[in-house]
């Protein structure tokens, strides 16, 4: 490497040190002091450390409401997620393999589910009348619909490189088209369905707007909406505010440590096609 | 049990016709071999036989069944992909075992057919391995093992050595061989190998542009081709043939002429004409000749002939082999 | 010359003859392996939960609708929409929150992404800072930097103040808070546009680099003549992704200012939630239509226009 491409690459992190770091030292400071100290707002060491016990205080918070967010959190994006996949998949292989003129309607929906935002008042409508609305499985289906999507447009992708040799092999060894679907192209899709995964659970994860209409009340809570919630709660306890804060970003990172490469693979390729 | 019967096929894409009407019986434990040119619909009939491909009209019988509207899996055939098609997701023991897996086979009877099998194929210390870690003969064997497990009446097997390299492939067509004469099932095998052909094939079938040129024997096709295409098609170096005013003077629309059915001499024969270039063969050496009022000619003759470009050269035909099609 | 026929020996047929074949002829013909029935887990998840109330809602957008009736009254809330101030700055807000945010990402992506790709030191790490506030709540970003943005006590201001600026209400006045929310919603995405500026970078022969610097093609020429031409499909896909995005953002407007101060960083997704708790359903639905009309307006011919020039190409 020339002593140029050093230079720009450390005065590159420098700015991105204080762009995109410094934001999140500052709440990390501050998910330690005092709640006197944090009031302030200033970026400086704490000058007494009260990390965990905040991190309790704030877990304990109206009744371990944290845990039950996280807990439904976990739910939503478990079932939209499985739901999704293979809804997703068999549509993406449908697509993929079987041209005819419906393809062009069926990839209009795709696109359409893409593009448009929700009808958000109609679908709450929707919900009260079929006694989904403020339920878990209710937001299931929901997330399921609106990542749908992205998810066939992902897997219709990968399944272009599996050869359709497989599915005829499969044929001629008596396999119902079902049993071609879940016994030999499923399981080749795993690269893809990790990517799949990663990325719909971080955006259902961090979805804040869709909870905010469709599960109003404390004990369908998700974790975005404890954030805003508690932002009222805490104005006098900026820290707890900051842990609270701390808390949420955390997974996202954790999984971002892990799973870089697909998450890199699915918003690069799922975003290739607009 | 399986004789396959073709009564008029005919295959249509769109509006395009590439299966124009075709009439095959092919025999019980024949090894039958589909050539033909690129495009002409060697594999779209295979595809028709394995019930892949639904056939536009015509009829279908395998083993005195008529097969025309059923299932793949219930014609009693099995077949072997150009890329194989091992599932890439499942061992070489699950690969054979599949097709009797989803039949809901016992267990036993799964692991007994597949030991089987793979004694017969010599991949027994290969079960445990993902088509992945397999070579291209290894995997070959595999694909085949997956079609033998089926004991079916009808193996197709659509260019199954063409990713093969060719000492690879002169093993493979042996093995294939033998399998023939152990199994003594109906075989049908598409190629554009001309050498796989003649060396595998009870029976040859010519298509050309989706019609059936000729049918039969290998030595049939190469001593009485009935057309000039199955002529000029069968046989390498491929024959000599001439058309027009050069054709018409000896007779006929088209005449030919084997390079193997050529004497060359230094003093006398029909033609002559002048080396333009000798291919070396060892065994062999393949002679093109510049011929005045004929053009090019191609001879055969032994490899230690002494012959060098420029040489003026007489060539004659043997006897009883020249060709004479559309003769008046 | 005579016509062999194909030979009939190969093995005696002692078997049936073919004759009795049609009699056992299955009669029903084969269907696909790839049955339509396939799209239907999704489709009906899809159909029940996005498309009809979708397709209910030009419906709903022409009624006054409120918790207790539902009245059917025409054009008259899109009437409302244009004629009240508050309701048409939202949606002139939304345009220039959109447009704002694109260009920026745009620009900003590609330029960082030039940077990332050309072996700087600890690239790798670079490209992970960038990214990561793609992946994290929007609304923690929002909450914090609506702190860091404090008029008196934020960081921000105090960092100026120390340097001897005098910094204004970021989010405290009027004239400034849809900027300031426009900043931090490049801040959190320009990292997206990068990753996907790289992908398209990557995919850039350097043969290209090579023959141009033989034509004798200057670094920034390079740029211009090379890379901003064939990355085209990757800023197809950028300018998209972004206008689609600020075109319907909430979350982010909703943690940091709520729309205010007074009506001040209103868009289009913030008018249709407060609508909808002051309990005017069908106002809200109509703002929810207008944002459908305005994206589809949008979105659909710059898609066109860009797969057309990516097809003259
Ligand atoms: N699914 C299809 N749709 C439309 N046309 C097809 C389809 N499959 C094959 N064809 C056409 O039918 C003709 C015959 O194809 P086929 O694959 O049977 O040729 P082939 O003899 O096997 O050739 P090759 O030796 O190259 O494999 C070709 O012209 C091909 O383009
Ligand atoms: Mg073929």
């Amino acid at each position: 490497m020339k002593r140029r491409q050093y230079l720009i690459g450390a005065l590159s992190l420098a700015v991105a040190f204080v762009v995109f770091v410094i934001p999140f030292i500052f709440v990390f400071l501050n998910a330690a002091k005092t709640a006197a100290e944090s009031a302030t707002l200033d970026f400086s060491w704490p000058r007494e450390w009260r990390f965990w016990q905040n991190l309790v205080e704030v877990v304990q918070a109206r009744d371990y409401m944290l845990l039950l967010a996280y807990f439904n959190s976990t739910v939503i994006t478990v079932g939209a997620i499985a739901l999704m996949v293979v809804s997703g998949a068999m549509v993406g292989y449908l697509l993929q393999r079987r041209r005819t003129p419906w393809n062009r309607i069926i990839y209009g929906f795709v696109l359409a589910g893409l593009i448009i935002p929700p009808a958000v008042v109609p679908t709450i409508w929707l919900l009260q009348q079929i006694g989904l609305f403020k339920s878990i499985t209710g937001m299931i289906f929901i997330q399921c619909a609106y990542g749908l999507g992205f998810t066939v447009l992902l897997y219709r992708a990968f399944i272009a490189t599996i050869p359709r040799d497989l599915d005829e092999a499969a044929i001629i060894d008596g396999a119902k088209p079902w049993q071609v679907f879940f016994k030999v192209i499923l399981p080749l899709l795993k690269p893809v369905t990790v990517t799949v995964i990663v990325v719909q659970s971080i955006t259902i994860f961090n979805d804040f707007t869709h909870p905010l209409y469709y599960l109003p009340g404390a004990e369908n809570v998700t974790v975005q909406l404890t954030l805003y919630n508690f932002q009222s709660q805490f104005v006098s306890q900026m820290n707890l505010l900051f842990m609270n804060i701390l808390l949420v970003t955390v997974p996202p990172l954790i999984v971002f440590v892990f799973f870089n490469r697909q998450i890199v693979a699915g918003m690069t390729s799922g975003a290739v096609k607009g | 049990m399986a004789r396959v019967v073709l009564n008029d096929i005919r295959k249509s894409f769109g509006a395009v016709e590439v299966i124009k009407g075709i009439d095959l019986t092919i025999e019980d434990g024949e090894f039958c071999v589909f050539v033909g040119p690129s495009g002409c619909g060697k594999s779209t009939l295979l595809r028709i036989i394995s019930g892949l491909e639904e056939q536009t009209s015509g009829g279908i019988e395998i083993g005195g069944r008529d097969v025309s509207l059923a299932e793949p899996a219930e014609r009693g055939i099995a077949m072997v992909f150009q890329s194989y098609a091992l599932y890439p997701h499942l061992t070489v023991r699950e690969n054979i075992g599949f097709g009797l897996s989803l039949a809901r086979r016992p267990k036993a009877e799964i692991a007994a057919a597949v030991k089987k099998v793979a004694e017969t194929l010599q991949l027994t210390p290969l079960l445990d391995r993902k088509p992945k870690a397999l070579s291209g003969g290894q995997r070959q064997r595999v694909a085949i093992g997956r079609a033998i497990v089926r004991d079916p009446g009808v193996f197709l097997f659509d260019e199954p050595l063409s990713n093969l390299d060719a000492a690879l492939r002169a093993q493979m067509r042996i093995e294939l061989t033998e399998l023939h004469a152990k199994l003594g099932a109906t075989m049908i095998y598409v190629t554009h190998d001309q050498v796989e052909a003649m060396t595998m094939a009870d029976k040859i079938v010519v298509l050309n542009g989706g019609r059936i040129e000729q049918v039969g024997t290998p030595m049939e096709l190469y001593e009485h081709p009935a057309t000039p295409f199955v002529a000029g098609f069968i046989g390498s170096p491929t024959m000599n043939l001439y058309e027009g005013k050069v054709a018409r003077q000896m007779g006929c629309d088209t005449y030919g002429i084997r390079p193997e059915h050529l004497t060359l001499s230094s003093d006398e024969g029909r033609w002559q004409g002048r080396v333009r270039h000798v291919e070396r063969l060892g065994a062999d050496s393949i002679v093109h000749l510049d011929v005045p009022d004929l053009g090019p000619l191609v001879a055969r003759t032994t490899g230690d002939a002494r012959i060098a470009p420029g040489e003026a050269l007489w060539a004659r035909p043997q006897e009883g082999r020249e060709f004479r099609y559309g003769a008046v | 010359m005579n016509l062999p026929t194909g030979r009939q020996a190969g093995s005696a047929p002692s078997h049936g003859r073919g004759s009795t074949a049609a009699t056992q002829a299955p009669a029903k013909r084969r269907g696909s392996p790839y049955p339509y029935w396939f799209v239907l887990p999704a489709g009906a998840i899809f159909g029940i939960f996005f498309l009809a109330p979708t397709l209910a809602s030009f419906y709903f957008a022409l009624t006054a609708w409120d918790l207790f009736s539902i009245r059917f009254i025409g054009f008259d809330n899109f009437v409302q929409f244009f004629r009240e101030p508050f309701l048409m700055q939202g949606l002139v807000n939304t345009l220039l929150f959109a447009s704002i945010t694109s260009a920026a990402k745009t620009v900003l992506g590609l330029l960082i992404a030039v940077l990332l790709t050309s072996g700087i030191f600890a690239q790798g790490l670079l490209r992970s800072i960038v990214f990561f506030p793609v992946l994290v709540s929007t609304i923690g970003i929002g909450l914090m930097f609506a702190e860091l943005m404090h008029p008196t006590e934020g960081a921000i201001n105090l960092a100026l103040a120390a340097i001897g600026i005098d910094g204004p209400g970021w989010l405290t006045n009027p004239s400034l808070a849809l900027f300031s929310v426009a900043m931090v919603d490049i801040w959190r995405g320009v990292g997206l546009a990068t990753l996907i500026y790289i992908a398209g970078l990557s995919t850039i022969a350097q043969d290209y680099y090579e023959a141009a610097r033989i034509d004798g093609a200057t670094r920034w020429q390079q740029f211009w003549r090379v890379t901003v031409p064939l990355v085209r499909p990757a800023t197809t896909t950028v300018v998209i992704l972004s206008l689609i995005g600020g075109l319907r953002l909430f979350d982010l407007i909703w943690a940091m200012t709520r729309g205010g101060p007074g009506f001040s960083s209103d868009v289009l997704a913030s008018v249709i939630y407060k609508q909808y708790q002051a309990g005017f359903y069908g106002l809200s639905t109509a703002g929810n239509v207008i944002l459908f009309l305005l994206i589809g307006l949008i979105i659909l011919p710059l898609a066109w226009w860009f797969n057309r020039k990516e097809v003259e190409q």
